[in-house]
């Protein structure tokens, strides 16, 4: 085993810039506002949000595996430090665990704020008593809360700076953020009923999609972190880490592809062929395709923007935004194709496409889950060692998105 | 249960019956449209050819009641579950609202209620009381947040079993009693001496989406 290099040490913003305290400000009234459009959605019922029966799951669920994919993503890629002894990433694997734990308990909460009956989900922890074990999302129940004591474990160890300890439980955090994402895979992929969710390939296709957005989310955050910081950065990490994102979007891609094709075989191709010729095709061909994979490749491979840390930082944010497209394109128009209840053409609403209403609320309680979660990072590295000691000068502690 | 479909007209009798029987909370027109009414049981149109040359079949859908249900697999919190006696039920008490039984279910039979129901006026003083209040059924005040389906009407075969009475003579679910063409027949699908038996093995029949091998139990006799 590689011992820990000392010559490193961490610490916590100063956070007493004005910049701070206005980003506070601005993220706890978005926070405060989106819990007010939960509480309005749980006394007057789901019927405030955009979901339907047809469109049973909305913004909340998308939010939800998008944000599970970034932390599994981000807990990854702090093995490459803590498991495989790459001492150049050790600058930022702090930031990525911390970012998994922030995201994941995000995740948490965007699911609680789905439930119709959140006050009941305790159900959901009640392993083998209350619940049904044969269902992936009780399954899924302990993949999360077990992901959530492992990595606050694994961030203990890390600030404790205990080598062999953290080694361990890196090696043991991987397996699990591996498993986690694969699970939320497997809530959708085993559902039969669904066919462009149904897909064997769709645990991979998910663990693929959190390792590519969960790595273009940590280089945008520690670039902005560490510029807002005015701390200097080793360039070297953003280009090595972009070769990494490459190689992962063509994987991704290749899996998506694969997905894809398949469905558009015969028995089951009128939701695919509807999802991506539909009035949700912009979704799938301008944000999954376009922005996800087509131009941060060509972002990556262009011989002068693959070597700018502008190129870079361009091509993670589209891939940032354009894996959020593909969570969408996977959930919303996933379930509003019409279910083929009898051979024919089905008359009337039952046999219309659902669609999904952008209300007021969930956007203003999506946007607050964010905010709760940038609060939560601020805060995170306002009182916990997660920054390298900055060598040139003042500090000026204020950063821009926390997720 | 069975359905015949050359007797079937299409009058909704059965969807309005299963409403005023079950409570099922009423909607407007507008909710209809961004289908968010909650139906126990529909009644769908489908069509096939072109004219002149056109053949519009109704078909009622309740709850299949499945044998190899895809929703009691998917319910984390065994709030739907397969009674003995093979009827699929939804337990309010115990659903969280994760809509999961919604995305899993082949037939659309399941709705979430979005909202507080608008009149609380719900008497039924022919169920006795113990179960109005405390049992799991009727629900004379729906909450909210919850998945709802078709239950088979099984508070009404509860009782007529507990009376010793014949189930599928004396007593039928809402939507069976009220069919004014007889289109619909209930009863045990076990016992070869029933009328749901009888008619499945005097005509050909078929069930909706066989190919998810769900293995229904509303059987249905094609024109």
């Amino acid at each position: 085993m590689r011992p820990f290099q000392m010559n490193l040490t961490f610490t916590a913003t100063e956070g007493k810039s004005r910049g701070f305290y206005i980003l506070l400000t601005i993220l706890a009234a978005f926070a405060i506002a989106g819990f007010f459009c939960f509480i309005t959605s749980y006394v007057r019922g789901h019927q405030v949000l955009g979901t339907s029966n047809v469109v049973p799951w909305g913004m909340p669920i998308v939010i939800a595996i998008y944000l599970i994919g970034l932390s599994a993503g981000s807990l990854i890629l702090s093995s490459l430090t803590y498991v495989f002894g790459k001492e150049e990433y050790r600058p930022i694997s702090r930031i990525a665990v911390f970012l998994a734990i922030v995201l994941i308990f995000g995740a948490m909460v965007a699911i609680a704020l789905d439930l119709g009956r959140p006050e009941k989900s305790w159900r959901l922890f009640m392993f083998f008593v209350l619940n049904n074990m044969r269902s992936m999302f009780a399954i899924n129940g302990i993949l999360y809360g077990g992901y959530f004591v492992i990595s606050s474990v694994y961030l203990g160890l890390i600030l404790a700076e205990k080598s062999k300890p953290t080694r361990i439980m890196g090696i043991l955090a991987i397996f699990w953020a591996v498993l986690v994402h694969m699970g939320t895979g497997a809530i959708f992929g085993f559902i039969a009923a669904r066919p462009v969710f149904y897909s064997p390939v769709k645990p991979f296709e998910f663990i693929a999609a959190a390792m590519v957005s969960g790595l273009a989310l940590l280089t945008i955050v520690v670039v902005f972190v560490f510029k807002f910081t005015k701390r200097t950065f080793d360039n070297r990490i953003i280009f090595s880490l972009s070769k990494l994102l490459l190689a992962l979007i063509v994987t991704l891609f290749v899996i998506v592809l694969i997905d894809k094709l398949t469905h558009l075989y015969p028995p089951h191709r009128e939701p695919v062929i509807w999802l991506i010729t539909g009035p949700y095709s912009w979704i799938f061909w301008g944000l999954q395709l376009g922005c996800a994979y087509i131009l941060p490749l060509i972002l990556l491979f262009h011989p002068r923007f693959g070597k700018t840390t502008k190129g870079v930082i361009g091509a993670a944010f589209l891939v940032v935004v354009g894996i959020f497209g593909e969570r969408f394109a996977l959930v919303i128009p996933g379930t509003a194709h019409p279910l083929p209840y009898y051979p024919g053409k089905i008359e009337g609403i039952w046999g219309a496409a659902g669609s999904f209403l952008f209300t007021p609320i969930e956007t203003l309680m999506s946007l607050g889950m964010f905010a709760l979660m940038g609060l939560f990072f601020i805060l995170g590295l306002r009182y916990l060692d997660l920054l390298p000691v900055n060598e040139s000068g003042d500090e000026n502690p204020a950063q821009g998105k926390g997720g | 249960m069975v359905i015949d479909l050359d007797k079937c007209v299409g009058c909704q009798a059965c969807t309005i019956a299963c409403k005023s029987e079950n409570n099922v909370p009423h909607g407007s027109p507008e909710e209809q449209g961004l289908r968010r009414e909650i139906y126990w049981n529909k009644v769908i149109a489908v069509t096939n050819g072109r004219y002149p040359r056109v053949n519009t079949q109704l078909i009622p859908m309740p709850c299949m009641h499945c044998d190899h249900a895809p929703c009691v697999t998917v319910c984390p919190a065994k709030a739907t579950y397969r009674r003995e006696d093979g009827v699929i039920v939804q337990d309010f008490r115990r659903c969280i609202g994760c809509k999961y039984c919604i995305v899993a279910c082949p037939y659309g039979a399941r709705s979430f209620n979005s909202k507080e129901q608008d009149e609380k006026e719900y008497h039924r003083p022919d169920l006795p009381p113990d179960r109005s209040v405390w049992g799991m059924w009727p629900f004379p005040t729906r909450t909210h947040g919850v998945v709802e389906k078709c239950t088979f009407c099984f508070h009404r075969i509860d009782q007529g079993m507990k009376e010793g009475k014949r189930i599928g003579k004396d007593v039928v679910p809402a939507c069976v009693e009220d069919c004014p063409a007889s289109a619909r027949s209930f009863g045990d699908l076990d016992d070869t001496g029933s009328e749901v038996s009888r008619l499945i093995s005097s005509r050909g029949w078929v069930r909706l989406r066989e190919g998810l091998d769900t293995k229904a139990k509303v059987y249905y006799l094609p024109k």
